[in-house]
């Protein structure tokens, strides 16, 4: 194995605990269970590759995570269809968010939604949108992490996350009025 | 200094407070906002339990046993040409 690293730690210890959050991560990614087994296989490997450059007790998940986007980015993205950004709430930023809330306040309509349909709605989002969202609020990191995992100023990743969000809502309330979940609010006069 | 925030600034803030990626003192205000204007609280009522869902519905899955051990195995024979 890899020489422990200069805390001590081998690379199985660092690096194996993430498995589950890089596979997640590589599925939303590549929206696909092969590609995404090739993906967190290739990234494993090329982290085992580079573990030298790896400083001991800085954030591993985040190291991690960031050989995997770029592998994704550099040797992925084009072998799979990219999804286009749904024009929604340009105008008025809380229009849409307000409606929905409006017409079902406490979100219950969410509840109802089965899982996989809520990770294909993640899923349809366009890549720059969905990595946010996956890192942020499935995977729990922070702001300033993922703006280092991206390479992006933070004020950029909070834009995306916000915009994420709110086509996310969109589709999934769509859905929700499609199968009869909700009633589709009423057209104002 | 703490002021009264309006909705506006309230709810610029909202997704920040949600995610405690916010100062305590600006939070405090948020709350303060919170707890006097209904929409807002109903508004971020709505966002928390969309985020709570999020998290519950995509954050379960696990890695594959079948591709852990085909990984695991990848990395005992690059380590096997290392040391040869």
């Amino acid at each position: 194995m890899a020489e422990p690293s200069a805390a001590g730690r081998t690379f199985d210890e660092e690096a194996l605990p993430h498995l589950d959050a890089l596979y997640r991560v590589a599925l939303r990614l590549t929206a696909d269970a092969t590609l995404a087994e090739d993906l967190v296989q290739d990234t494993m490997l090329k982290a085992y590759r580079s573990w030298r450059q790896y400083r001991p007790g800085t954030n591993a998940k985040g190291w991690l995570l960031t050989i995997l986007r770029n592998t994704f980015i550099n040797d992925y993205r084009r072998r799979k269809h990219e999804p286009v950004a749904m024009d929604v709430e340009a105008a008025e930023p809380y229009a849409l968010e307000r409606s929905i809330a409006e017409s079902d306040p406490e979100g219950t309509f969410f509840s109802q939604i089965v899982d996989d349909k809520v990770l294909d709605a993640v899923d349809s989002l366009p890549t720059e949108f969905r990595e946010v969202l996956v890192l942020s609020d499935i995977e729990g990191m922070r702001y300033a992490d993922i703006a280092e995992t991206l390479q992006i100023p933070v004020g950029t990743v909070k834009s995306r996350l916000s915009r994420a969000r709110h086509q996310l809502q969109a589709q999934l309330y769509a859905h929700a009025v499609e199968m009869g979940y909700i009633r589709a609010r009423e057209k104002q006069p | 200094m703490s002021h009264d925030v309006n909705c506006r600034e309230a709810l610029a803030h909202l997704q920040d407070y949600l995610k405690q990626e916010i100062t305590p003192d600006v939070a405090r205000e948020i709350q303060a906002h919170l707890k006097r204007c209904r929409r807002c609280f109903r508004h971020a009522r709505f966002e928390a339990n969309f985020l709570v869902m999020l998290e519950t519905r995509a954050a379960k899955g696990t890695c594959p046993k079948e591709l852990r051990a085909r990984i695991v195995a990848k990395l005992r024979a690059e380590a096997e040409t290392e040391d040869a």
